[in-house]
């Protein structure tokens, strides 16, 4: 499936539109962004038709959502989550999150991630979100993760391989009490007046 | 891909997995003795979907999958998933469908058997897998062949009024840099 928009700050997650398949077989070709392992990668590099067919397969995918990043008139990036046991799924998976790199440095990732994890807790109320998939050399992730909340919980050892060497991968997790505690005030909505509830 | 004929000790080989032997475990999966730990006891458990299931995982080059027979009769299966071949790893998956041997050591022998197979004849580098914490039986058959914690998730799950975490376990051949220690063969 396809995400609607969520609004943050600097980016709005939207509707992934036709033309962002090129940018995906751009991100998806670059190394600079294949860098962050699994996180980095939804598919391989491939002809622009076939982006179109997995395009399709997203869509029809009930257990995957996949939003567009974008700010102001550019396209930024991507994030992709999973329903962990769909169709009664509690808790959500990062799967793919991706600034691109000609973006970096402009906030974009930290206020896409916070807008994504107001979506999941706030609007959506579901009770956990987790990755397994950041190196341990991924200093930017791991920022944004923590201070949204998440802790480590998990490190295993030599599980990425790139640049002829082994890379170490940590694993993350927020509960919804965390973030309720550290975001009382990261709502989609204001509370509604008690009258108008009736 | 299904796995090739391995021997073990005690009674228990690992087997090529058959059709009949899947449309058994789907059959296994379904009772309350057998899934306290696993999934959440729902699904497409026709014998259909059973079929659809094992040809995919037969025509899977990125995993591995045997039939655990224990004085030669089908009583679980496991498996080496989604190899990666650039990183070598995999995770790895194990189910006994007959709570009556439980406690036999039919597991150990299993992960154990599986375990050397991953180094002697996939020449993997890392198998990890997900066990919940409160599954002794599983996570020490595990232990017993090298696994050792390398993380723990807090409230995986939820069964019984009771919060469940996960532990994470993850093993090396004797031989690698990550230098965790891995017990050697018995046989087999």
């Amino acid at each position: 499936m396809f995400g609607g928009t969520v609004r943050g700050k600097l980016t709005t997650l939207r509707l992934p539109v036709d033309a962002d398949l090129a940018l995906h077989q751009r991100w998806a070709a670059d190394m600079r962004v294949r860098r962050a392992g699994p996180i980095g990668r939804w598919h391989e590099p491939a002809a622009t038709a076939t982006w179109k067919e997995r395009w399709t397969e997203q869509a029809k995918d009930k257990s995957s959502l996949l939003w567009s990043i974008a700010a102001g008139d550019a396209t930024v990036g991507y994030a992709r989550i999973g329903f962990e046991g769909a169709p009664h799924a509690e808790v959500i998976g990062l799967e793919q999150f991706v600034i691109d790199p000609a973006h970096a440095r402009n906030g974009y990732g930290w206020d896409a991630a916070l807008a994504l994890h107001r979506w999941i807790f706030d609007f959506m109320h579901f009770r956990m979100a987790a990755t397994d998939a950041i190196a341990a050399d991924d200093a930017g992730r791991q920022r944004i993760l923590e201070r949204l909340g998440h802790v480590r919980f998990g490190h295993g050892h030599e599980v990425y391989y790139r640049d002829g060497a082994y890379v170490d991968q940590y694993l993350y997790q927020l509960e919804r009490e965390t973030w309720d505690e550290r975001w009382p005030n990261e709502r989609e909505y204001p509370p509604l007046p008690e009258e108008l509830e009736r | 891909m299904i796995g090739p004929r391995l021997e073990g000790n005690g009674g228990v080989s690992l087997g090529p997995m058959t059709l009949a032997d899947r449309k058994q475990m789907t059959r296994a999966m379904q009772e309350p003795e057998t899934s306290r730990f696993w999934g959440g006891r729902y699904g497409d458990y026709r014998d259909e979907a059973a079929e659809e299931r094992y040809k995919k995982d037969a025509e899977d080059p990125n995993s591995v999958n045997w039939t655990i027979a224990y004085q030669g009769e089908t009583v679980g299966m496991t498996g080496l998933f989604d190899i990666d071949w650039a990183a070598r790893d995999c995770e790895s998956g194990i189910f006994i469908g007959r709570s009556d041997l439980y406690g036999r050591g039919i597991a150990s022998e299993a992960v154990r058997l599986r375990t050397e197979f991953a180094w002697r004849e996939l020449r993997l580098h890392r198998v990890h897998n997900w066990i919940s914490l409160r599954n002794r039986g599983s996570r020490r058959a595990n232990e017993k062949a090298g696994y050792r914690q390398m993380g723990l998730m807090r409230h995986y799950g939820f069964r019984s009024g009771q919060w469940y975490d996960d532990w994470l376990g993850e093993v090396f051949p004797p031989d690698s840099p990550a230098g965790i220690f891995v017990p050697p063969s018995k046989g087999g």
